[in-house]
C-alpha cells in the first residue's frame, strides 16, 4: 500500500515537474530607456522602471512627520520627547536584489523626521543599541553639551538625554557625529530637524526629501544616489499630488563623497527657502545647488495635470537613482472655488 | 609460491592506496565536520566580465562566477550609469557557472564603453571595451575576408620562404649547419611569443582563478611532452617507411609552425572581432615578413634530400593556413580561455621541433652544438625575428 501511494507520489511529481520548468521559461518582457520592449528567456534585472519594494518604504517616509509626545511645562512651554534608538547590525535591501549594512535612527535611513514648534521644548532620549559609539548631533541652536561630539554614547544600551530648546525656524538636518564622522555619515545615521515658526506656514501639502547616496562597495564612491534612500523608487512609484494645490517640499542633502548636489524640477518653477529660515523666499527656480548637509523648502503648484520628472541635474546621479516622478491630477474641489471665483 | 605471489600483489595494491584512502578521510572530515575549524576569515566573492559582444541595440557581457562562494547578478551599467537588464538563463551563479547579462542600448561604433556588474552584496565589477564595434556575424563575405587575410599572413609568407631552397641546397655543409641554426632561432622567439601572448590574453581577460600563467605553463610543456613521444615514434616509423628523416623533420617544423600560426589568426580574427585592431596593409606587410622566416624553417631540412615539390607545398600549407581557421574561429567564437590553450599548445609544439633541429644539427656535425656557424645561426635567428617583429 505504501509503496503504492509512495509510486503515484512519484509519478506525479514527475508528471508536473515539467510544468514548473515551463512556466519558469516563458519569455518575459521588460521596457527600456527608449520605450523598446525586450523579451527575454531569463529573468529581468530592472530597478529603474519595474515597480518593486523593499523594507523600507519611501512613499510613507515622504509625508511622515513627528512631533513626539507632547506634555506642558507649568510655565506653558510645549514639551515634545522622543526616543530614537541607534543600531549598525541591519542589513537592509536597499535596492531590489543589492543588500547593504545600514546604520539608523529607530531602524530606517533617513531616521524619524523630528518636528517641533520654535521655542518647544525637545527631549530626545538617545538608546545606542549598536556595537559602536553613536551620538545625535543637531544643527541649529543649542548649548555647547547638547552637540553630540564631545559626549560618545557606548554600544550596546548606552543613553544620552538631549534636552534643547528648537529652533532657529527652518529645516535642519541631524547626524552622528562620532569619528570616522564619514563612515557613521554614509551608512546612514542621519535623519530631519524641521522647525516651525510660532505663527504656522501656509497649509500645504508637505514632503521630506533627503537626498542621499549609498556606497556599497566601499571605495569611496556612490554606487545609488536617491531621493530618501531608494534608488528610483518615485519612478516607479510615481508621488501623488494636485494641481493648484500648494506644494512643499523640505530638502536636506545628505550626499557624502560629491562635492555638490541638486534639485532640478520639470514643467514648473518652485519658490526656494534656503534653510528654511527666512519667511520670505530668496530665489524662484528650477534649479538649486546643495553642498554638503546644504537644505532649504521649496513650494510650488502645479496648473497642468500630468507626469512630471524631479532628478538631479547632474545626470550621473538621476541615472544612479536620484530621480523621480510627481503624478499631478486635477484637483476637483479647487477647481470648483474657481469656477464660483469666476462667475 | 603462487599464493605468496599474489599476496604479495595485493600488498602493492593495498600499499599504493592506502595514501589515497586518508587523503579522502581527510577531505571528508574538512568538509563535514572539521568546517568549523577552518571557518575564519571572509570569502569575498567574485566575478569576472570575460566576454562583451556589441550587437543590434544591446551589449551582451558573459559573466563568470569566479570567486569561492555563490553569487547572484542584481544590476547592469553602461559607463556607472544603472540600466535595464535580462540574465539568461537566471541571475543565481554558482562557482565557475555563466550567464549572459543583456543590456539593451544604443551604443557607438568605436567610442569607449565600461560594462558593470552589480552583485548582492553591492560590490560592483567593471571591464572596460576600448572600441565598440559590432559583434561579428557569420557571413559567406566575412569568412571570405578572413580567408584572405590569412592567407596574406599565413600561406603567401611561408611559401615565399620555401623558395629560399634552392640557395640553401647550394650552400656549404657549415653555411647549412648555420640555416639550421637560425631556423631554431627564429622557432625560439615564435615560442617565446606565443607564450607572451597566451599570458597577456590571460592576464586581460582570465579569472585569477584559472591561474593564467601556470595554465600556459601546463600546456606548453604538455604538448611539448605529447609531441615529442609522437614525433620520436614518427621518426622510428620513418625509418621503415618511404619518407626520409629530413622530411619527417620539416613535417614536424610545418605542424608547430601551423599550430603557432593557428594562434596567430585566433589573435588576428579575435582583434578584428573586439574592434581593437583596424588591419592597415601597413600590419599585414609587418606579418607577412615576420612569416616569410618561417619558409626557412621548413627549406632548410629539406634542402638536403631530393627536391620534393609536392610535399614541400603540402608543408607550407600544413604550416600556413591554420592562420585562416584561427581567424575564422578567434573572429566568430572568441573565447579567452581557448585562445590561451592553443597558443600555449603552439609554443610547446615549436619547443619539441627545436629539440628535434638542435638533435638534426648534432648529428650532422659530429656532436658539435658550438660551432660559431650555429651559435651565429642561433642569434641571427633571434635578430631577424625580433627586427621584423618591430613592423608588426
Amino acid at each position: 500500500m505504501i509503496l503504492l501511494i509512495s509510486l503515484v507520489i512519484g509519478f506525479s511529481v514527475i508528471a508536473l515537474f515539467p510544468t514548473f520548468s515551463d512556466a519558469q521559461s516563458e519569455p518575459k518582457t521588460f521596457v527600456t530607456h527608449s520605450g523598446a520592449v525586450v523579451q527575454t528567456s531569463g529573468e529581468i534585472i530592472d530597478p529603474l522602471y519595474a515597480v518593486s519594494t523593499v523594507d523600507f518604504d519611501p512613499m510613507e517616509y515622504l509625508r511622515n512627520f513627528n512631533y513626539g509626545q507632547v506634555s506642558e511645562l507649568p510655565d506653558g512651554t510645549v514639551v515634545r520627547e522622543f526616543t530614537i534608538i541607534a543600531e549598525d547590525d541591519k542589513i537592509m535591501e536597499v535596492s531590489p536584489g543589492v543588500f547593504y549594512n545600514v546604520w539608523t535612527f529607530n531602524g530606517t535611513v533617513p531616521g524619524p523626521t523630528i518636528r517641533a514648534t520654535e521655542g518647544d521644548l525637545l527631549r530626545i532620549n538617545f538608546i545606542n543599541n549598536g556595537s559602536k559609539e553613536h551620538t545625535m548631533h543637531f544643527h541649529g541652536i543649542h548649548p555647547a553639551e547638547m552637540d553630540g561630539v564631545f559626549e560618545p554614547v557606548g554600544g550596546n544600551g548606552g543613553r544620552f538625554l538631549y534636552e534643547f530648546e528648537a529652533g532657529p525656524v527652518g529645516v535642519h538636518p541631524y547626524h552622528c557625529h562620532v569619528m570616522p564622522l564619514e563612515e557613521h555619515i554614509v551608512h546612514g545615521l542621519y535623519g530631519v530637524f524641521i522647525v516651525d515658526p510660532k505663527e504656522e506656514r501656509q497649509p500645504a501639502d508637505e514632503m521630506i526629501m533627503v537626498l542621499n547616496g549609498l556606497d556599497t562597495d566601499f571605495d569611496t564612491e556612490n554606487n545609488f544616489y536617491a531621493a530618501n534612500t531608494i534608488p528610483f523608487y518615485y519612478q516607479h512609484h510615481p508621488i501623488q499630488i494636485n494641481t493648484n494645490e500648494l506644494i512643499r517640499v523640505y530638502v536636506v542633502n545628505m550626499v557624502e563623497f560629491d562635492p555638490i548636489n541638486n534639485f532640478h524640477l520639470h514643467g514648473n518653477l518652485y519658490k526656494y527657502y534656503p534653510t528654511g529660515t527666512d519667511l520670505v523666499p530668496s530665489f524662484y527656480t528650477d534649479m538649486i545647488t546643495l553642498s554638503q548637509t546644504e537644505r532649504g523648502i521649496m513650494e510650488f503648484e502645479y496648473n497642468y495635470p500630468g507626469k512630471y520628472l524631479f532628478h538631479a541635474h547632474k545626470v550621473e546621479f538621476s541615472e544612479k537613482g536620484w530621480v523621480g516622478i510627481f503624478l499631478v491630477s486635477e484637483n476637483s474641489k479647487k477647481n470648483t472655488q474657481e469656477l464660483v471665483r469666476g462667475t | 609460491m603462487e599464493l605468496n605471489n599474489t599476496s604479495s600483489k595485493w600488498k602493492v595494491i593495498a600499499s599504493g592506496i592506502i595514501p589515497f584512502v586518508f587523503i579522502i578521510l581527510m577531505m571528508v572530515y574538512i568538509f563535514g565536520p572539521g568546517a568549523d575549524l577552518l571557518d575564519f576569515g571572509v570569502a569575498l566573492p567574485e566575478i569576472t566580465i570575460e566576454k562583451v559582444d556589441f550587437v543590434d541595440s544591446e551589449i551582451q557581457a558573459t559573466v563568470r562566477n569566479t570567486g569561492p562562494i555563490p553569487i547572484e547578478v542584481v544590476m547592469a551599467d553602461v559607463n556607472d550609469r544603472i540600466q535595464p537588464a535580462a540574465v539568461e538563463p537566471d541571475r543565481f551563479l554558482e562557482r565557475f557557472e555563466t550567464t549572459l547579462v543583456r543590456i539593451p542600448f544604443e551604443w557607438n561604433e568605436a567610442e569607449p564603453y565600461t560594462i558593470g556588474i552589480t552583485i548582492e552584496d553591492g560590490t560592483r565589477f567593471e571591464k572596460k571595451i576600448e572600441a565598440a564595434a559590432p559583434a561579428l556575424e557569420l557571413t559567406f563575405d566575412l569568412a571570405i575576408f578572413f580567408a584572405i587575410i590569412g592567407t596574406y599572413v599565413g600561406i603567401i609568407p611561408v611559401m615565399i620562404g620555401l623558395l629560399w631552397l634552392p640557395f640553401i641546397k647550394k650552400i656549404s655543409k657549415q653555411k647549412y649547419h648555420f640555416f639550421l641554426a637560425l631556423t631554431a632561432g627564429l622557432l625560439l622567439f615564435l615560442a617565446i611569443d606565443s607564450i607572451e601572448e597566451a599570458v597577456e590574453i590571460s592576464d586581460e581577460s582570465l579569472a585569477d582563478s584559472f591561474n593564467g600563467t601556470l595554465l600556459v605553463s601546463t600546456a606548453v610543456v604538455l604538448s611539448f611532452l605529447g609531441l615529442y613521444y609522437s614525433g620520436n615514434k614518427l621518426v622510428k616509423l620513418a625509418d621503415s617507411s618511404k619518407l626520409t628523416k629530413p622530411v619527417m623533420i620539416a613535417l614536424m617544423i610545418s605542424i608547430g609552425i601551423g599550430l603557432h600560426n593557428f594562434g596567430e589568426g585566433l589573435a588576428i580574427g579575435a582583434a578584428v572581432g573586439m574592434g581593437s585592431v583596424a588591419f592597415s596593409t601597413f600590419l599585414i606587410v609587418g606579418f607577412a615578413l615576420h612569416n616569410t622566416t618561417e619558409g626557412i624553417a621548413i627549406a632548410a631540412p629539406m634542402s638536403r634530400g631530393k627536391l620534393m615539390l609536392g610535399k614541400l607545398a603540402a608543408m607550407g600549407l600544413i604550416a600556413g593556413s591554420p592562420a585562416i581557421f584561427g581567424a575564422w574561429i578567434g573572429g566568430f567564437v572568441y573565447s579567452p580561455f581557448t585562445s590561451v590553450i592553443f597558443l600555449a599548445i603552439g609554443a610547446g609544439a615549436i619547443f619539441q621541433v627545436i629539440v628535434v633541429i638542435l638533435k638534426w644539427i648534432q648529428e650532422e656535425s659530429d656532436k658539435n652544438l658550438s660551432s660559431l656557424a650555429v651559435i651565429s645561426g642561433f642569434a641571427a635567428g633571434m635578430l631577424v625575428m625580433y627586427l621584423t617583429s618591430i613592423l608588426i
